[in-house]
């Protein structure tokens, strides 16, 4: 992982590199893990007061309640709605203004200052206002998911059309490309690394805005299930959505480096 | 009318860069001026293989960038097919000192990129770059990205990018500089059997004096400080030209390589930067 400084603020940029294979005997390094946690989990949970700490067995009994009675699915359908709608809304608005950004020095020079100053704040500290300007609906949600991935997404973007390299638009002027050409052929492919990293970024930001807005503002989908077992000190089924919430995280993740592959598949090093 | 005809011309080419002064980027006054090249004139005839060579810094890379349309000239003026050249055209090829491929690209679509920037159809562009990796002795590469290809793959896909828009001149800069000893032998036998096949009008730079002489023509021998045509030497070995351990063996090959050192050696002994 390399930084790579926008003017002040920091904006984390990951280093395009090859991914680190995974041989046989890590895999089984990685089961022994899964078993001694889960194993370890499970006994200190028999022991302790099941308000504090369920094992796995009763929060796997609690996951199957939810899931026949479809609780669980109604709470991850609503939440997958403004998790996808947010998410690629802000995805398209942070490629198109970071390809801008990126490009032109004079629509940098007249942004930065917001993107730093935006980046930097906690994005929580901005939900009474953001509550305030669209209530406690769908809109404000949206809002929260979208703030919080665009930033990842448009500096990520940006740093690519930056980072062309220069011997690669040399070869595009020696072979007499004109301005479009030179955007389409050369700035725009070599950019789609990057910005699969900054979407892959966003993913995981989005899912944390998802779930910050369904504490703060209507409570509804995943975070109302927390919420309603955590107040009834019901912790084996507030476990159910957390477990749900780490699962959606890597199953996104993995999503996105998978268009990684199709769209960047000159990245694989072997 | 002339027997042979003059493809390219390099008329009193002069170039100077001008380097910040450290101080005070608004301050001109503590610029530098460094004279990379000064009247630099020579021709390369239809079907010939020039080489420039001269110590790093006589501005040959900067000459060939120049004749590409890369880099400006100060003043003089670059004549292909005596027409004069300001700008990159379909009729100059280049080939890269680091193939510069373009990642993201097959083997076969990057040797299309200029005929994609020049709008030929698809199927007539396919056809074009099988017929050149053909040539460049690649053909099953064709689906291969460049990071699966060695380094010398990628500089013989380099050459046949250059080649695909077919050029009337094909500028060369110190292309096998980067490759190990055995596969630069291999590519500069392929380059003389290429040009042989093809007669395509080539101008090459390097800095290896056996390369230079094994390839060319002709060399034009630079001298620095500012960049300047110190000689033109022409090698006198028939084509198709023996190998190059047999050539080392000829005993003209060691007295032109000689004199091409010694040109190099006391061009450099002169040279002082000169900063105004």
């Amino acid at each position: 992982m390399a930084e790579i400084h926008l003017s002040n603020a920091e904006a984390t940029v990951e280093t395009i590199g090859p991914a680190p294979r995974a041989a046989g005997k890590l895999w089984i390094a990685r089961m022994c893990s899964i078993v001694v946690v889960l194993g370890g989990w499970e006994i200190l949970g028999r022991r302790v007061s099941p308000v504090f700490l369920s094992p796995p067995s009763a929060i796997f009994k609690a996951g199957v309640v939810m899931a026949r009675s479809g609780e669980l699915w109604g709470a991850l359908s609503t939440s997958l709605e403004t998790l996808v709608i947010g998410f690629v809304t802000a995805s398209v608005v942070g490629i198109v203004l970071g390809l801008l950004i990126g490009r032109y020095k004079t629509f940098d020079a007249a942004t930065d200052w917001l993107i730093n100053a935006l980046y930097a704040m906690p994005m929580v500290a901005i939900i009474p206002l953001v509550i305030l300007w669209f209530g406690l609906g769908e809109e404000a949600k949206l809002f929260i998911v979208g703030i919080l991935t665009v930033f990842p997404v448009l500096i990520n973007t940006a740093a690519g059309v930056r980072n062309v390299p220069q011997s690669l638009i040399d070869v595009s002027t020696a072979f007499a490309a004109n301005e479009r050409q030179v955007f389409t052929k050369i700035i725009l492919p070599s950019a789609v690394p990057y910005m699969m990293t900054g979407l892959r970024l966003g993913i995981g930001r989005a899912i944390i805005g998802m779930v910050v807005a369904e504490f703060f503002t209507a409570i509804t989908g995943l975070g109302a299930v927390i919420v309603k077992y955590g107040n009834q000190y019901d912790t084996a089924s507030m476990f159910v959505p957390l477990l749900v919430l780490m699962l959606l995280g890597i199953l996104l993740t993995y999503g996105v480096r998978r268009l990684e592959e199709m769209f960047a598949p000159w990245k694989e090093v072997d | 009318m002339t027997e042979t005809v003059q493809k390219l011309e390099v008329r009193r080419v002069t170039k100077s860069f001008r380097i910040r002064g450290r101080a005070n980027a608004q301050d001109r006054t503590q610029d530098r001026v460094l004279n990379v090249l000064a009247d630099v004139s020579f021709q390369v005839r239809q079907g010939e293989l020039v080489s420039i060579i001269g110590e790093s810094g006589c501005g040959k890379t900067t000459l060939l960038r120049i004749i590409q349309g890369l880099v400006h000239l100060d003043s003089g003026a670059i004549l292909v097919d005596g027409v004069q050249v300001t700008k990159p055209g379909r009729d100059r090829g280049f080939v890269f000192q680091h193939a510069s491929l373009l990642p993201w690209r097959t083997a076969r679509k990057n040797v299309e990129f200029g005929l994609e920037l020049q709008g030929v159809a698809a199927a007539e562009r396919t056809r074009r770059a099988e017929k050149l990796l053909e040539l460049v002795g690649l053909a099953e590469a064709a689906e291969q990205y460049p990071h699966q290809l060695s380094g010398g793959m990628q500089q013989r896909i380099g050459l046949a990018r250059a080649l695909a828009i077919d050029p009337a001149i094909l500028l060369m800069d110190e292309p096998f500089s980067a490759l190990d000893a055995q596969t630069r032998e291999v590519l500069q036998k392929e380059l003389v059997r290429i040009h042989d096949e093809t007669a395509k009008t080539t101008l090459f730079v390097t800095h290896d004096l056996d390369e230079a002489i094994y390839l060319s023509d002709r060399v034009v021998v630079m001298a620095a400080g500012p960049g300047r045509v110190k000689e033109i030497i022409d090698i006198p070995f028939a084509h198709p030209r023996p190998e190059l351990p047999e050539l080392r063996a000829d005993a003209r090959f060691h007295e032109i390589r000689g004199a091409m050192a010694g040109l190099i050696r006391n061009a450099t002994a002169a040279t002082s930067v000169k900063v105004r």
